[in-house]
């Protein structure tokens, strides 16, 4: 009985070791039938309505975090997201971007407090609603914020001017508390609009965040810091490179994942077949 | 779900919403659902208008919108970190003259096509 196992046992070793032997011959030469195979685009055709894969199931995810767990972010996870924003398409493939990480805690303070000082002085001129109702000051202060509105292109947007009077308050954070802060330098040598290619690298960091469970959050008003020569030279933003964004990055509080949300459906003009039609 | 609306001012094409007003800058309503809210706090922590607040005795927390404060820009983090649904915004922010919002439909859950 025991002779006829092992007998059976040494027959299959014998006939696998074959079989992974015919394996590598025919791994080793290419056919031309498989080259051409390799050549061919492949054609991944869905059906309707099917479920969302991993690339959609991030960008539907993805939500602007602005609440952080205090823990640290691993060198090598913000390495890897830089390296998807590195991979981002650009004008004339000139790649006009540069990254400076911040996790220094002080550097973050500093930054935060110049950007929070800044809103202070702002709201003094362009928040009118410190002033009664009808009072001349408040019609003075309004029609300056709205002459600086069409000159800074709508900088004083009533969204922003909400949040230029709670950074001023101090109930909000310009850099959210976050541990990690990548600021997107922006070269001005790049070919045509180089700032829609800081978008396009900023959308890939975001998104590669966000399919590793980090949270992130753009920061418009980093902007602010360009002003502070001081800070500006101590962090290394130096001609032909200009401070264009920030992102925040950090473990988010919560788990924004679990349930999508809703947003506006936007007007689709769909030219086809000689007709147009309206599709939202 | 819509929200009541307020009818919006007439005012000039390049005006400046005056931001504070509600016939001219009209913020989304935040819809609270008293009997599922079991007062985690997230919703108010992720609020990046900043306007939510929780009330009540300790062992009943539940969330409300805070009286003094509007800007609900209806980015629904509050529903997305919301295990039991009960919070959301409906309807969307909304600024009238040279803001005023077109070519814009209804806001929608992601669709699959």
């Amino acid at each position: 009985m025991t002779d006829t196992l092992d007998h059976d046992i040494r027959n299959d070793i014998e006939a696998l070791e074959a079989l992974e032997c015919e394996l590598e011959a025919t791994e080793q030469v290419e056919t031309a039938h498989d080259r051409t195979l390799r050549r061919r685009t492949a054609v991944h055709d869905i059906e309707p309505g099917a479920d969302w894969n991993d690339v959609e199931h991030a960008i539907l995810t993805r939500r602007s975090i602005r609440k952080y767990k205090g823990r640290q972010v691993p060198a090598h996870m913000v390495r890897r997201i830089i390296e998807m924003g590195r991979f981002s398409p650009s004008q004339g493939n000139c790649q006009p971007w540069s990254f400076i990480v911040v996790r220094d805690k002080a550097m973050i303070a500093q930054m935060e407090a110049y950007c929070a000082a800044v809103c202070q002085g702002m709201t003094a001129g362009v928040d009118y609603t410190n002033y009664p109702e009808g009072s001349e000051q408040r019609a003075a202060i309004q029609a300056n914020t709205q002459a600086l509105n069409r000159d800074n292109l709508n900088s004083f947007h009533p969204v922003p001017m909400t949040a230029i009077k709670s950074i001023a308050n101090g109930r909000f954070a310009v850099f959210h508390k976050a541990p990690t802060v990548i600021l997107l330098l922006v070269d001005k040598r790049g070919v045509g609009v180089p700032d829609i290619d800081i978008g396009c690298v900023g959308t890939n960091i975001v998104l590669a965040a966000q399919s590793l469970g980090l949270g992130t959050c753009w920061v418009g008003f980093s902007k602010l810091l360009s002003s502070n020569a001081a800070l500006c030279e101590q962090l290394g933003i130096a001609p032909p490179f200009e401070l264009s964004e920030a992102i925040c990055v950090g473990y988010p509080i919560g788990n924004p994942t679990q349930q999508t949300i809703s947003r506006q459906t936007h007007e689709i003009i769909w030219w086809e077949g000689g007709e147009k039609q309206i599709l939202y | 779900m819509t929200a009541p609306r307020v009818e919006k001012a007439v005012v000039p094409p390049d005006h400046l919403p005056i931001w504070d007003d509600p016939h001219q800058a009209l913020y989304s309503q935040v819809t609270i659902e008293l009997d599922k809210c079991d007062g985690c706090r997230l919703c108010a922590v992720v609020c990046p208008a900043n306007i939510l607040e929780m009330y009540g005795p300790k062992d009943n927390l539940k969330v409300r919108l805070k009286a003094d404060v509007s800007g609900c820009m209806s980015c629904n983090n509050c529903l997305a970190v919301c295990v039991a649904q009960g919070v959301f915004a409906t309807e969307p922010y909304d600024f009238v003259g040279v803001y005023e919002q077109k070519r814009i439909g209804p806001f929608e859950f992601p669709r699959r096509f």
